[in-house]
């Protein structure tokens, strides 16, 4: 997995296009263009770090529906809309859906340089929370179905005594069980159990983070 | 006018006047003048034939009036005898007569009866033919003797003054007609015979026409062999002694007219003639003076100058003239007195009748002598009435016909330019209102041509700065930014184009009046709409006619009618899934008409609403004013076209827009791209 960011520039307009390319070529970004939506998503980035700079009102699915597609496909690069024209409603919409950036067209070089390093943060920021929450699923996962009711139990901030009884076992095997999942979880008190508990539940549903 | 002559028919004798006499041969018949009977004012030339016929009738009625003359016997009538030396139907005698006959006044009670007796000198004469005719008066007039005799021209009173003695003594003798310096020859004449000389001196005719031709060098003067020509020849060459120093003056005195018209034919340039007529040619022909000047006059190959009223209508151009009217008035004028008891040597005689200058216009013209030399007080004779003076009344007729035409004109006139004023004060209203509704046009493109214009300036701005930083970087990348300035001039090109699109839509311009092509304003509108048609992601299928269509009138709002189609259209479609929305703009071409058809694939227009779409404020839209379909439909009329709409046999609306072509089409054929679709789906 290389470092180096990949921008992807996708505008209809050719012309505005290759100068984009250009023109984040000449400040050092790696960059690649594409005509439309379709074009980018039959050609799949690889994954990279990175952002896309992404016309609001291109031919096809709009730029809006490249984002969602991108987010469904769990390639949430951030996107930094520019616009020709910027109507109230599709930049409320674009920044509702998780735009970095909504930028009117002539951009200039700073904010337009600027909106790419935020995105590129995002995404760097997004990649580490990835990493991490993958790790967390992953030792979440190696639970037995009773170790996951026991971890149920003690985030929900019950007693062993309880746990044990609710769940029709002896004390000392909940006991068992807790020291069990904590190792796997590799976790040392229920403060920490109770703290991945919560950030589990933050990476639950599909959609990006925020 | 003749109508009291004839009623009098009834009760008194009439002896008719000079054609009536004629006419009903009645020659010797007395004519019976009444003071009531109104003097005639002398017949114009042009009223002649009426006269006749006035004459005639009266002729007619006098014959058959005849035998009622007995009833009236009993009215005393005054015999007047009046004695011609020639024959009755001489012009001058009949002119004379018509002066004495209008002259004369008698009492109601105590008419005057003119009894005619004519010498016929020169055809008869002599102390034989004399004395016959004085026993023929002697027997004739033994019941009733005249009260006065008239004596005219030379010879009759000469007769008079021989036999009066003898046939009527002690009766008053008026004369008329004589020349002074003959009468001066005959003087003393006794106390009881008077009248008013006449001056026929020649010199002032000359001088006329030396004025009137004031080339002249030669005068040629013609006279008879009679003796009556003989005695005038005589005064002739005594009067013209005088000019001899300023003209040369030529008698052709007694020559046969065949020689004298002749000589006349050929006198060439610097001539004039004049002649008193004759009454005999040197070979004995017989003539009346008139009848031998018109000869004379038309062989001529000079003007001629006449000595007697009576030449005028002959040919001649006129003369200095003692009036034979005028003569005979102041006979009867005598006579009137005489008849009312006057003594003949108490009576205040005018010395000498006038001489008036009278001229013939035909022959002025014919001669080329200038109008305005002819004195003011001259009677110039057969000058066509003027328009006015011929036709009086239909020349008011037309004249106010005219006048009343030329009123209705320039009240048309006005009316028609007060309908421009209202045409153009409207035509200023349309364009205000198109001019409104391409502002609003505009502002429903304002997203896209903003996109538009806004595509090309970031091009360019990423451009320049891509360039700022490859110098910056250092290093020989001169490739790269010649390219970098390649399309930093293609995308200025592009932007300004759509600025002036822009403007082009939304200046506020004459109304233009100019041949154009439909199907480029159609191909046109298609690139004005693409980028919206994008944005609202309908698929707009532009499809222009393959060859010319043109038209004549003002592009722009051709464009803004389609335009205004166009986006009503698309507003159409824009509830129906991405991939349905379509509009086709298409053109097919007729005989005389283009149409222009805006078809959408949307609900279509409820049937309820089709005829008021085109009314001004009928909208469907929430936020619409109404006023885009009835400016369109305002437009197109005023291109001569028609706008309507209905419903697609499948589904969605279709508008028509038929405009009439221009008549000479030259159908040059253009390519151009046979279907160009502005897709949004690219």
């Amino acid at each position: 997995m290389s470092t180096r960011p990949l921008i992807h520039v996708v505008d209809d307009d050719e012309s505005l296009r290759t100068a984009l390319l250009r023109l984040l070529g000449a400040a050092g970004y790696e960059a690649r263009g594409y005509a439309s939506t379709g074009e980018f998503l039959l050609d799949p980035p690889p994954d990279r770090p990175g952002c896309v700079l992404l016309d609001l009102r291109l031919p096809g699915p709009s730029g809006l529906d490249l984002q969602q597609a991108l987010a469904r496909r769990g390639l949430p690069l951030p996107v930094v809309f520019l616009t020709g024209h910027a109507d109230v409603a599709s930049s409320v919409r674009a920044m509702k859906a998780g735009a970095v950036d909504f930028l009117t067209k002539p951009v200039e070089r700073e904010v337009l340089f600027e909106a790419v390093e935020r995105a590129l943060e995002r995404d760097a920021r997004q990649r580490e929370a990835r990493g991490e929450a993958a790790v967390l699923r992953e030792r979440f996962a190696s639970l037995t179905p009773r170790e996951r009711e026991v971890f149920e139990g003690i985030t929900a901030g019950k007693l062993n005594k309880q746990i044990a009884g609710e769940l029709g076992m002896a004390e000392r095997t909940v006991k068992l069980h807790r020291a069990q999942l904590m190792s796997k979880l590799g976790a040392t008190s229920a403060a920490e159990l109770g703290r991945l508990a919560e950030r589990l539940r933050q990476l639950t549903p599909s959609e990006p983070a925020h | 006018m003749r109508q009291p002559t004839v009623a009098s028919a009834t009760r008194r004798p009439l002896c008719g006047r000079f054609f009536p006499d004629w006419i009903a041969t009645t020659a010797l018949r007395p004519v019976v003048l009444a003071s009531h009977v109104k003097p005639r004012r002398s017949w114009p030339v042009s009223s002649f034939p009426r006269w006749l016929a006035v004459n005639a009738l009266a002729a007619v009625l006098a014959a058959t009036a005849a035998p009622a003359a007995p009833a009236a016997a009993t009215v005393e009538t005054t015999p007047v005898l009046v004695l011609y030396s020639n024959g009755r139907l001489l012009p001058a005698n009949v002119a004379g007569d018509r002066g004495l006959h209008e002259a004369i006044r008698a009492p109601e009670d105590h008419p005057v009866a003119l009894c005619y007796e004519f010498l016929d000198s020169p055809r008869f004469g002599g102390p034989d033919f004399e004395r016959v005719f004085a026993e023929y008066l002697r027997g004739k007039y033994a019941a009733r003797p005249p009260a006065v005799i008239v004596a005219l021209s030379q010879e009759s009173l000469n007769f008079v003054l021989r036999y009066r003695a003898e046939l009527f003594p002690r009766v008053p003798v008026v004369h008329a007609g004589i020349d002074r310096r003959i009468l001066a020859s005959l003087a003393p004449l006794p106390a009881d015979v008077i009248g008013v000389p006449v001056d026929y001196a020649i010199s002032p005719t000359i001088e006329l026409a030396l004025r009137w031709q004031p080339r002249t060098r030669r005068l040629v003067v013609v006279t008879g062999a009679a003796e009556p020509d003989r005695v005038l020849e005589s005064q002739l060459r005594t009067e013209l002694a005088t000019l001899r120093n300023r003209v040369e003056v030529e008698f052709l005195a007694a020559l046969p007219m065949h020689d004298v018209l002749t000589r006349l034919a050929n006198l060439g340039r610097g001539a004039v003639v004049f002649s008193p007529g004759m009454f005999q040619d040197g070979e004995g022909r017989v003539f009346t003076p008139a009848k031998s000047v018109e000869v004379m006059a038309a062989s001529s190959s000079a003007p001629m100058y006449g000595f007697y009223t009576t030449f005028i209508g002959t040919g001649i151009v006129g003369g200095s003239m003692p009036s034979f009217e005028a003569m005979g008035r102041e006979a009867g004028n005598i006579v009137s007195e005489l008849l009312a008891g006057a003594e003949p040597g108490s009576l205040r005689l005018p010395e000498v009748v006038p001489q008036a200058v009278n001229v013939d216009w035909r022959q002025l013209r014919r001669w080329g002598i200038d109008e305005r030399a002819i004195p003011a007080d001259a009677i110039v004779h057969f000058k066509p009435p003027t328009l006015l003076e011929a036709h009086r009344n239909e020349v008011i007729a037309a004249v106010v016909v005219f006048v009343l035409q030329g009123a209705l004109i320039i009240l048309l006139l006005a009316e028609r330019r007060r309908r421009r004023f209202a045409e153009l004060a409207k035509e200023a209203q349309r364009a205000e209102l198109a001019h409104a509704s391409r502002l609003a046009i505009a502002g429903e493109l304002t997203s896209s041509l903003a996109h538009e214009i806004n595509q090309p300036l970031g091009a360019i701005l990423s451009n320049a700065d891509a360039a700022e930083l490859i110098l910056e970087s250092g290093g020989d990348r001169r490739d790269e930014l010649r390219s970098i300035l390649a399309d930093i001039r293609r995308d200025d090109v592009r932007a300004s184009e759509v600025i002036r699109r822009l403007r082009t839509l939304l200046a506020r311009h004459e109304v233009e009046r100019r041949p154009f092509d439909l199907g480029e304003a159609v191909h046109d509108v298609g690139v004005i709409l693409a980028s919206e048609a994008r944005r609202r992601l309908v698929a707009l299928d532009i499809r222009p006619p393959t060859e010319r269509l043109p038209l004549v009138g003002d592009h722009v709002q051709i464009q803004q009618v389609l335009i205004n189609l166009v986006l009503n259209a698309m507003d159409a479609v824009v509830d129906l899934p991405e991939d349905q929305r379509h509009v086709v703009i298409s053109v097919e071409r007729g005989r005389e008409v283009a149409t222009v058809l805006v078809q959408d694939c949307g609900p279509g227009v409820a049937s309820t609403h089709l005829p008021k779409l085109f009314e001004p404020f009928f909208t469907t839209k929430p936020a619409g004013m109404g006023l885009g379909l009835s400016i369109a439909r305002t437009l197109v009329e005023a291109h001569g076209g028609a706008i309507s709409a209905d419903n697609a046999p499948g589904r969605g609306a279709v508008f028509r827009v038929e405009l009439p072509l221009t008549r000479n089409t030259k159908s040059s054929r253009r390519s151009r791209h046979e279907h160009q679709a502005a897709d949004s789906r690219g």
